[in-house]
């Protein structure tokens, strides 16, 4: 069996997709966002941080739906399930497909947390077990991509094309940074995606939460945006009011 | 009142008691009250909407006075201070060391303590839980009395009156006697009720002199009249009072009111409003009374459904409006329950309200039919009171008359019967943790010892009600509750149906993490050597952080951890066993433990030493049927699925304090509902939930000038945040707050 490398495991998560979900977080990445917010997720393996604590632990898919199962109930009434996120969680693939194919055909709803930078090939075998992609969207072009994130978003918006058109439910997630990537131009690429796929599942603005410099530290990388504060209210406001002039009222702070 | 002279009352009714010490207990006490009342009655207060707020004096007669104990009180301490303060004339003075000096041996407490045989008092050497260290400590009272105030509504006064009247005529002398002192009482009753309507026709307080002058003569037939006499009454029974199934015995009077245009919903609301206002303690100025209070509504067994739901919403309403710190508004869900109920209940919870607590009595009217031994519809009628205890309304008394420190006695018996702070010998000895060659040996011993406590505490719980029975009647509370009058006997002299007690039980989870750990490294790792775990205790782990570190490493409770839930259930299964017992080894009915919470967790901790679960000296015990703060790692789901393993059906009432923050509440509605639901239909028998933001706690604790309005549950009761002691918020704000 494959093992993966977990870096946690969040139970009575609200935040993930509907109800109440176990989300998983995979270690590994294929992108360096310079805001990343679960910085002990880049790297593939086991990591010891600044204060002697160790990131990551090896488990199996089994072992990882053990705990799963043990709210299955509160799945049940809720309309929760299982959220597989990372990192990018299709890092471990092998790790990801047993995962939830295992979790698919136990009858639980799933959900995958990506960013969508992934050979297609991936895309394509994942697909039959996933019941809702959360797929990240974080620039409006490959230029801008790759300054902030480390690769362009052409694989990324070919991707999200294939899942959209293998009727895939797919529900925008998109990190917000104030002064970095709010601008009116992105904002409106969102809204553009928004009317070119009227059957996203939904878009959620996710503000910037300041929280992750610590972690940064914690973990021996240098943290680059000291100066960006967590997104005011009113800013929160005004990015949904670019959306709406641009015909895309279906945005919600995620 | 004024006092013509200093102490006049406490006097008087010192007076009216040498008069009739050897008279028969109940007419002694009918005659003591009728020097109490009308005299404690305080003036009615401008905006007040009922009559009847009362200060106790210092001397007097009360179930739970607020001197601490019972029965006839004397408040030797305040006393004392007073005349130092303020001297008196020479004869006065020596009046009043007179009195105290009778008072000394006549107290009911003193009667109780003196009444304990010598192997009982070495087993509770101390009453002082709060300042020594012990394992098992009695407490005086006779609390959580539900009275029937249905028949109290439905009689009135004068109905009453013609009740015993009728039973009197046929009387044996010694029931005559209590038959006589029940009149007397009902007299002193109306007397104050006349008294009061002639207080309020003075202050211009029209609307309650008439209804203090109808309930006089009539049994109410209003709203307003209801609750002036249910008000009256209970301020005659007992200050800690507890209101009962309130929607069900006033939920037809409101009905009534409003189809007969008597009155407006929103009179009603007001009047209901001015009910919760005159509560004790709704300034949260009585100490002790905040635990108590509860009204309960919702539930199943309620004659008047609709009615009593409509008046649960007015209930909630009125909670809503005056965000106090009591009445603790209870609500009893049900499968089927009117989802109008539970959607403003919720609705309240959110709004940080601490109110209403939940109970689900899908799981409790079983658990409380096998705990209680009793037919499903007696079950149906279970209440809340105080913390949390359940009795069945108006049919069984319950008093909770003992507290054991669980992590004391593991403690203690990892030290051969010694105490670890003071060095004092206290419970059995036989052997320190080194001696135990296996952990079920540890076991052995650890049962041993709370079984031999646990027997002391049945053993006081009864002899309690053995002299409380021989020194007064309880009269208010005999009138009202169920087979006294017909059996012409006394609540605590063979008067109540079902006479059974309840014993405290504080730190189980603490108790039960450290036997954990203990297993974990001291017998299946062996990374511990026991020598070494008891000297690393005793250094309160100074010198020792990578002993506590693996102790705090070790399994806990509350994450859904097989290893550490079933010890949880252990501890709570083999303290209940022992306490069951008690029904075979003494005259209850039954005893059960109540793993309730008001504050002890936190007293009791500062009096024990550091313990194996990784638990510094000095600090919290578990609180109730929670996770040792902080120790929750896994979600609010694992922890909920970690207490549902705890047998309900073996205990009378346990606490879950949930401490959400505000988003969940406004955010993710349908997954908190889907959230409760589901533990309740996995055998979650309770909930107490408080929401927060955590930036308000940690700011109120700068500027509590901006926050007098935070209310937080503490454990079996609630508080206004800023009035707590410094303790208690660090604890509440370590405590996890689920998003
Ligand atoms: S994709 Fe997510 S995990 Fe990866 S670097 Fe970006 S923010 Fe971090």
């Amino acid at each position: 069996m494959t093992t993966g490398i977990i870096f946690n495991i969040q139970r009575f998560s609200l935040h993930d997709g509907p109800g109440i979900r176990t989300t998983v977080f995979a270690k590994g990445c294929t992108l360096r966002c310079i805001w990343c917010h679960n910085p002990e997720a880049i790297s593939p393996h086991l990591e010891t941080g600044a204060h002697g604590q160790v990131f990551g632990q090896p488990m199996t898919a089994a072992e990882v739906l053990l705990i799963v199962e043990k709210d299955r109930r509160y799945y049940d009434t809720s309309g929760g399930g299982l959220t597989l996120s990372g990192g990018e969680p299709l890092f471990q693939f092998a790790f990801a497909r047993e995962l939830l194919s295992r979790a698919k055909a136990s009858g639980l709803h799933t959900a995958l947390d990506t960013a969508g930078n992934v050979p297609r090939g991936w895309v394509a075998e994942i697909l039959p077990f996933v019941d809702l992609f959360l797929y990240d969207i974080k620039a409006h072009t490959p230029d801008v991509h790759r300054r902030l994130t480390g690769a362009p978003n052409t694989r990324i918006l070919n991707n999200l094309d294939y899942l959209v058109e293998h009727g895939a439910a797919v529900r925008l997630r998109c990190p917000l940074i104030p002064g970095i990537n709010d601008s009116v131009d992105h904002l409106r690429f969102i809204a553009a995606l928004s009317r070119r796929f009227p059957q996203l599942d939904g878009i959620d603005l996710m503000p910037f939460h300041d929280l992750a410099a610590g972690k940064w530290r914690a973990v021996g990388r240098t943290w680059q945006l000291d100066e960006i504060k967590s997104a005011a209210p009113d800013q929160q406001a005004a990015w949904l009011n670019v959306l709406r002039a641009e015909g895309c009222d279906r945005a919600r702070i995620g | 009142m004024n006092e013509p002279h200093p102490f006049s009352v406490e006097h008087a009714f010192t007076e009216a008691y040498r008069r009739h010490q050897h008279t028969h207990p109940a007419l002694r006490e009918a005659y003591c009250l009728q020097a109490q009342f009308p005299a404690i009655f305080l003036p009615i207060r401008k905006d007040d909407r009922f009559a009847g707020r009362i200060a106790y004096k210092h001397i007097g007669f009360s179930p739970q006075p607020h001197t601490g104990g019972v029965g006839y009180y004397c408040d030797h301490a305040a006393l004392r201070a007073i005349i130092e303060a303020h001297p008196l004339s020479a004869s006065d003075h020596r009046a009043v060391e007179a009195m105290l000096d009778f008072w000394r041996t006549e107290e009911t407490r003193a009667k109780v303590r003196a009444a304990m045989p010598p192997t009982l008092a070495e087993a509770l050497p101390s009453d002082a839980w709060t300042e020594e260290p012990g394992v098992v400590f009695p407490l005086y009272r006779m609390a959580g009395a539900n009275l029937d105030y249905d028949r109290l509504l439905h009689r009135g006064i004068p109905g009453l009156r013609a009740d015993v009247t009728a039973v009197r005529a046929a009387a044996t002398p010694d029931s005559a006697a209590f038959y006589d002192a029940l009149l007397i009482a009902l007299n002193t009753l109306e007397r104050s009720a006349l008294y009061l309507a002639e207080q309020a026709d003075k202050g211009g307080f029209a609307r309650i002199a008439a209804s203090l002058r109808a309930i006089a003569v009539y049994a109410p037939e209003t709203l307003h009249q209801a609750i002036q006499l249910v008000y009256l009454y209970t301020m005659h029974a007992t200050l800690q009072c507890n209101f009962g199934r309130m929607d069900m015995y006033l939920g037809d009077f409101l009905q009534h009111d409003l189809e007969t245009g008597r009155t407006t919903r929103e009179e009603a609301l007001d009047d209901l409003i001015g009910f919760w206002r005159i509560m004790p303690s709704f300034e949260a100025n009585l100490e002790r009374v905040k635990f108590d209070l509860r009204v309960i509504i919702g539930g199943r067994g309620r004659r008047n459904p609709e009615n009593a739901d409509a008046f649960a919403l007015l209930a909630l309403e009125a909670s809503d409006r005056v965000r106090g710190i009591v009445p603790q508004l209870s609500l009893r869900c049900y499968t089927g329950m009117n989802p109008d109920v539970y959607t403003r209940a919720l609705d309240l919870i959110g709004s940080g309200a601490t109110f209403p607590i939940l109970y689900n009595d899908d799981v409790n009217i079983p658990a409380v039919m096998r705990a209680f031994d009793i037919d499903e519809a007696a079950a149906e009628q279970y209440v809340p009171f105080g913390c949390g205890e359940y009795v069945i309304d108006h049919r069984s008394f319950g008093t909770p008359n003992a507290i054991i420190n669980l992590p004391k006695g593991l403690e203690i018996t990892l030290r051969g019967g010694v105490d670890s702070i003071t060095g004092a010998r206290m419970g059995l000895s036989g052997g320190s943790l080194p001696d135990f060659s296996t952990f079920d040996d540890l076991l052995a011993a650890y049962q041993r010892q709370v079984e031999y406590f646990t027997d002391a505490a049945g053993e006081f719980q009864a002899l309690e009600y053995r002299v409380a029975g021989q020194e007064a009647a309880f009269l208010y509370f005999s009138l009202l509750y169920d087979d006294c009058l017909e059996r012409g006997m006394p609540m605590f002299s063979g008067g109540v149906r079902h006479l059974g007690g309840t014993y405290e039980t504080y730190g189980n989870i603490t108790a039960a993490d450290s036997l954990t750990a203990i297993r974990r490294w001291v017998y299946e790792e062996r990374t511990i050597a026991p020598e070494m775990l008891l000297t690393a205790l005793d250094a309160d782990f100074e010198g020792y952080a990578q002993v506590r570190e693996q102790l705090l490493n070790a399994p806990k409770f509350g994450n859904d951890d097989e290893t550490a839930d079933a010890m949880a259930v252990w501890v709570l299964e083999q303290v209940c066993g022992v306490t069951r017992a008690q029904r075979e080894k003494t005259a209850l009915d039954s005893f059960l433990v109540v793993v309730i919470n008001n504050s002890a967790h936190i007293l009791l901790g500062k009096l024990t030493a550091a313990s194996a679960d990784g638990r510094r000296a000095g600090e919290p015990l578990t609180n109730g049927h929670t996770a040792t703060n902080g120790m929750e790692k896994n979600g609010v789901t694992a922890l909920l699925n970690s207490m549902v393993k705890l047998d309900p059906t073996i205990h009378a009432g346990a606490t879950h304090n949930l401490k959400f923050a505000r988003s969940v509440f406004t955010q993710h509605r349908p997954a908190l509902e889907a959230l409760l639901q589901t533990y309740f239909s996995c055998g979650g028998t309770q909930a107490m939930i408080t929401t927060v933001n955590r930036d308000d706690l940690i700011a109120a604790i700068e500027h509590p000038e901006h926050y007098a309005h935070l209310i937080v549950r503490v454990g079996g009761f609630s508080a206004r945040f800023i009035d707590l002691p410094p303790e208690t918020q660090r604890e509440i704000i370590q405590r996890m707050l689920w998003e």
